[in-house]
């Protein structure tokens, strides 16, 4: 456990550094708070003199005494609430402000990572790293925290009071404390196991009954709906059984542990009258003990619990630390390195360009050189897994190359600064991704300095205009969650849309239109050939039309350029897309 | 979730929740019973303790350690005393904790049981208008919420009879420090009841502003790519900023307020301790009070800190539950049950003829999706839906299945309204197999036989029909393989073929195919398409489909066009006769090509 404790101490140290707002102004916070609770432990001094003193003192009370007393330990007690509020309010404003910090910084970061967009099984964990991660070390800051600091300043002057009035009794209840701290520990960490056990069941139990809701419509279709309840009731009573058995074994412990510091109090009594016997020790002391060992096992249990939870912050901050450690895989350029893309349009060099995930065992792409000139269209044809995606990523740099070298009018794209390099080359994947706003907002996200006259006139040029007409808002349609409102085709419309007001030199389509209408996509298909006349298009093609029209078809296979040429050379040759040509009118008109 | 537009007032929110706690009550009375059975041994425990204490020092300590009058065994069975007080203290808290923790868990399955069991009896109309990730968080989070006012009630009932008792015991000693006593703690709680109460309005609010960083981080995630490929990652970081600076703001605010309530809350009880203390030395020299009095008072005020805090934590979890069982009622009181009649499935199993009359159907009040459907089909044939994207194909075929009931008109099945089927009777005749395939999170053969068929040979034939064993054949444990939830672990032409013979497994009189094979691959389809026509399999089918080969292999084609039924011949009479279906099919039959080329390595 001490290593535990040291490495958390250590990533606390680490986070201060990349967070400085953390740690702003947490000296001060630390003395208020340990203010606040010295001030707290001259109640049972006040109790234990104006006992001994006055009350069983058997002579007559002195009053001013009395008041004096009472006064000061009132005073204390209205010091210590103002130092703990004051405490309170700082250390919430610091852990509010440092982690909102430590939040967007995060995000930033984990924006530059290209896991973000190829590895989406990796999404949930990523926002984990901007919601319940800073959550978890919030709470830690503000309630275990200062619980800690609180509790383990009690414990000290509890004990220190202690040894002042008797350091024989002192003795009885630290050992007594002790096995009880012990056995404290041992029962969390028996409560873990068995709270670990639950979490399993309460997960399945999550995915029986979730099942039943997002299955409904088959669960009607198949008239399985008994079948269903009785599958949701094994599961929700597989749950209430493990975590009533925790339950009852929770309440066990923690009444043996009420017992057993029932136990101490009698024990002081017992070996406090035998010493008050002897004339050494005083009543009033002896009632005052009764109260410090109040003070002392109460934090004790809290204490117990807040190791708990500084370790699972202490992880949860370790995990954002890792995040920010994570060099970016697509690093910006530095600015007096950069090189400006030319203004006219763009061409396109491979030359010899390799990829291989980091991870990977095989390469995507394996020696790839081509040249594609100014203002070609070319459509880009092969088997799923063949290496298209890869190849337009490349491009568009969303990803970077292993070996060999991509340029873009010339310039290698390392040298190029994103903000330069996305205003040049626009890149439309197959999944149109729409934000939950209007469909004018959607577009507009492509340009931000776009007028609603030019989002109307993009959509005009791309002969949309009567779809846009058709929508209940018009431009103003909210689109809801991921675009759930349009269907797949629709929302492929709007991102095309979006990636053509941008009107870039070089526009890279990954299979982005295959959702939409086949007669629709036709119509879409020649309007884009009218315009990009000035521009230099690849299309990875889902319909062979594209690849007929193309001005050249590149024929990927296994991660090869295995062709390359126009439709009609490419047929005559016999090779790959001769034969998947052949395939294709064989499979479908038999 | 939390809905901003309304804003309970505290006494609605208090009468709701004892109306709620009322009604769990009567779910499990005698775990309730016993909760505060045992929570009043645990109470009587600490006030027993601290009047103990008291005569301690007024029989024991006073007189033997102060008067020197000889010890005996009073310090012993002082000792004893306290220990057994801690024992009885113990048993309350097993007795209170065993009781709560079964009335809580129990409650919390009773709740999750109601929802899922009345949901399986809502249309899918009901179903329809809501988001299912809405529907999933009020039957995870939700029902846990609704009962959390159960988690801290019993020993808020105890605290109650603390308080109260401890307000009694001090009156019973001397009026002055009894009223003292009593204004300090009506002080005190009245100050923690108001400031529960704001706590958890702000709360509310914070957790409002959670949702906002929580749903922008996700949609960016989620589109990542796209945010990399137009180059707005700080655009996005800007608009998560402002997300968790406005989160920021809002848990400042609460600091302020939580700071200032704990400041009075933790501090009145023990200055109150000190001032009956300093009183209570006057009222000693007027004779009124002993010393062992005052030392019960102090002590048991000192015990008070953490019932008092309760109280606010009991009204904050009621207001809570509150909140979130207006939302599982929202799902339990609908009444757009589904409603049966009660005639049996017939056990024939011939093709089924299936005829609609006059049938319009309308999602939502105003618009028209379908109007005027007069259909008959016969029986064993197989037809094709065709039309245009949102003409209104699948809707057709859902109310053929009916997932849905017309708004005016009648569908029937060999004569018989489907409408006065019993419950889970019409699937046995008709299987409806949607493009998406939905699985559960079980075995193959699990997913196939759904808890009905169990038989091995007809769940392989199915699964053979489907061209889905060649696969399932390859799986770790074939048929006893689990795909992992949604069948994440197969591809979407996998889970497809496992639909299908789900579908197939049934030996259905009607069988109806909403675009079942959109992400199966050609070949493969075709070979499908050839074991269907060869199986023995007498029943009628139905199929939307934009293939030109499935589209082929249909006896007749209804030709769909805006909600209405244009035409229903065969395709060579409708290319001749529907120039709207030959542009149509024309553009499909490119389409089809296309696909066939990006799409041949998927199934390799």
């Amino acid at each position: 456990m001490s290593t535990d404790s040291r490495a958390t101490w250590g990533v606390l140290r680490e986070a201060f550094a990349v967070a400085p707002a953390l740690r702003k102004g947490l000296g001060l916070t630390l003395f208020l708070t340990a203010m606040g609770t010295a001030l707290r432990i001259v109640v049972p001094f006040a109790v234990q003199q104006i006992l001994d003193d006055q009350l069983f003192g058997g002579g007559p009370i002195d009053t001013s005494a009395v008041l004096l007393k009472g006064g000061v330990a009132g005073v204390a007690m209205v010091l210590s609430a103002l130092a703990a509020r004051a405490a309170t309010i700082r250390l919430i404003r610091t852990s509010a402000t440092g982690l909102s910090d430590l939040r967007v910084m995060t995000f930033a970061h984990l924006q530059g990572l290209s896991a973000l967009h190829t590895e989406s099984e990796r999404r949930g964990a990523l926002v984990a790293r901007i919601t319940s991660d800073p959550e978890t070390i919030a709470r830690f800051m503000e309630w275990g925290g200062p619980g800690l600091i609180v509790g383990s300043g009690q414990i000290v002057l509890a004990v220190a009071a202690m040894l002042w009035f008797d350091w024989r009794l002192t003795l009885v209840v630290l050992v007594g404390v002790g096995i009880y701290a012990v056995a404290l520990m041992w029962f969390q960490n028996i409560l873990r196991r068995a709270h670990d056990k639950v979490r399993v069941l309460v997960g399945k139990s999550l995915t029986v009954v979730g099942e039943s809701i997002s299955g409904l419509p088959v669960i009607r279709a198949f008239g399985v709906e008994a079948q269903t309840s009785e599958r949701v009731r094994q599961a929700l009573d597989a749950q209430f059984e493990a975590e009533y058995r925790t339950g009852r074994l929770a309440a066990f412990l923690f009444s043996s542990a009420e017992v057993f510091a029932g136990a101490i109090n009698g024990l002081v009594v017992v070996v406090g009258v035998v010493l008050g016997v002897t004339g050494s020790l005083s009543a009033g002391t002896l009632v005052a003990f009764l109260f410090l060992i109040n003070l002392f096992v109460e934090p004790i249990q809290m204490l117990v619990e807040v190791v708990d939870q500084a370790q699972s912050a202490g992880s949860g901050l370790r995990r954002i630390l890792d995040v920010l450690d994570t060099p970016s895989d697509v690093p910006e350029v530095d600015a007096n390195e950069a090189v400006p893309l030319p203004r006219d349009m763009l061409d396109v060099s491979f030359d010899s360009v390799r990829f291989r995930y980091p991870d990977g065992e095989t390469d995507v792409l394996t020696d790839v050189s081509v040249l594609i000139g100014k203002g070609e269209n070319i459509a880009i044809v092969g088997e799923t897994g063949s290496g298209k995606t890869t190849f337009a990523k490349l491009v568009t740099r969303l990803m970077d190359v292993s070996d060999g070298s991509v340029r873009l009018g010339g310039v290698p794209v390392q040298a190029v600064r994103f903000d330069d390099l996305r205003s040049h080359v626009a890149y439309v994947p197959q999944e149109g991704f729409l934000f939950d706003t209007t469909v004018e907002a959607n577009v507009r996200y492509g340009d931000l300095s776009a007028t609603t006259e030019e989002i109307e006139a993009a959509f005009e040029e791309l002969g949309l205009t009567g779809w846009v007409n058709s929508l209940s808002d018009g431009l103003a349609t909210r689109v809801g969650e991921r675009g759930s409102r349009l269907s797949a085709g629709e929302r492929q419309l709007v991102a095309l849309t979006r990636a053509w007001i941008a009107q870039p030199s070089l526009l890279v389509l990954d299979e982005a239109t295959s959702a939409v209408d086949p007669v629709l996509d036709v119509q879409l298909r020649q309007a884009m050939e009218r315009i990009t006349r000035s521009r230099t298009s690849l299309t990875i093609a889902h319909r062979l039309s594209t690849a007929e029209a193309a001005d050249r078809v590149l024929v990927f296979a296994h991660g090869v350029l295995v062709e390359d040429g126009d439709h009609t050379t490419l047929l005559e040759r016999e090779g790959v897309y001769a034969s998947m040509h052949r395939d294709w009118t064989h499979g479908t008109t038999r | 979730m939390a809905d901003p537009s309304d804003n309970p007032t505290l006494r609605a929110v208090l009468g709701a929740g004892f109306r709620l706690i009322g009604r769990y009550i009567s779910w499990h009375p005698v775990a309730f019973g016993l909760a505060v059975l045992g929570a009043a041994m645990f109470a009587s425990a600490i006030i027993g303790a601290a009047l103990f204490v008291g005569s301690i020092a007024d029989n024991v300590l006073r007189p033997i350690i102060e008067e020197g009058e000889p010890a005996g065994n009073r310090a012993v069975i002082a000792g004893l005393v306290l220990l057994g007080i801690a024992s009885w203290k113990a048993s309350g808290i097993v007795v209170r904790r065993t009781a709560a923790g079964y009335l809580q868990y129990r409650t919390q399955a009773d709740v999750r049981q109601k929802l899922v069991d009345k949901q399986l009896t809502l249309t899918l109309a009901w179903y329809g208008q809501r988001s299912v990730g809405d529907l999933l968080a009020v039957s995870d989070a939700d029902a846990q919420g609704a009962t959390f006012v159960l988690a801290p009630l019993p020993y808020g009932t105890a605290a109650a009879a603390l308080l109260v008792g401890t307000i009694v015991m001090v009156f019973f000693v001397d009026v002055t420090l009894g009223a003292i006593v009593l204004v300090s703690l009506l002080v005190v709680l009245g100050v923690n009841f108001w400031g529960s109460w704001q706590m958890f309005q702000a709360f509310e609010r914070i957790q409002a502003r959670r949702g906002d960083v929580s749903d922008t981080a996700h949609e960016s995630f989620d589109g990542a790519l796209t945010v990399k490929a137009l180059g707005r990652e700080d655009y996005e970081t800007a608009r998560l900023a402002k997300t968790s600076e406005a989160l920021r703001d809002e848990l400042i605010t609460v600091g302020i307020l939580r700071g200032n309530l704990r400041a009075i809350v933790d501090t009145l009880p023990p200055l109150t301790s000190v001032i009956v203390l300093v009183v209570g030395a006057l009222r000693f020299d007027a004779g009124a009070v002993s010393p062992g009095d005052l030392v019960a008072i102090a002590y048991l005020l000192s015990q008070l800190m953490f019932p008092i805090r309760l109280v606010g934590f009991v009204l904050w979890e009621i207001a809570a539950s509150v909140a979130a069982w207006r939302r599982v009622r929202g799902v339990l009181d609908s009444t757009e049950v589904q409603q049966h009649g009660d005639l049996a499935g017939s056990t024939d199993s011939s093709g089924a003829n299936i005829s609609t009359d006059a049938v319009t159907f309308s999602y939502q009040p105003g618009e028209q999706i379908l109007s005027d459907i007069d259909l008959a089909i016969a029986p064993g044939t197989t037809i094709a839906v065709v039309g245009p994207t949102g003409s209104g194909k699948s809707t057709l075929v859902m109310l053929l299945a009916r997932l849905w009931d017309p708004v005016s008109g009648a569908i029937t099945l060999d004569a018989r309204d489907l409408r006065d089927f019993a419950p889970s009777e019409l699937p046995t005749e008709v299987s409806f197999v949607g493009q998406e395939a939905f699985l559960f999170d079980d075995s193959v053969s699990g997913n196939i036989g759904l808890g009905l068929i169990s038989d091995g040979p007809a769940i392989q034939e199915a699964a053979d029909l489907a061209a889905a064993t060649e696969f399932i054949d390859l799986l770790p444990n074939g048929f006893e393989t689990k795909v992992g939830e949604r069948g994440a672990s197969l591809s979407g032409g996998q889970r497809q073929r496992i639909a299908l013979a789900r579908a197939l497994a049934r030996r259905p009189r009607l069988l109806i195919l909403d675009d079942a094979t959109s992400a199966v691959d050609p070949s493969v389809e075709s070979r499908i398409q050839a074991a269907l026509s060869s199986a023995n399999m007498p029943a009628t089918v139905i199929l939307v489909a934009y293939r030109p080969s499935s589209i082929r292999m249909a006896d007749s084609i209804v030709y769909v066009e805006d909600g209405r039924i244009v035409a229903h011949a065969t395709h060579d009479e409708l290319m001749q006769s529907q120039p709207g279906y030959a542009h149509l099919l024309l553009a499909y039959e490119r389409d089809a090509e296309g696909r066939a080329g990006s799409m041949s390595g998927t199934q390799a």
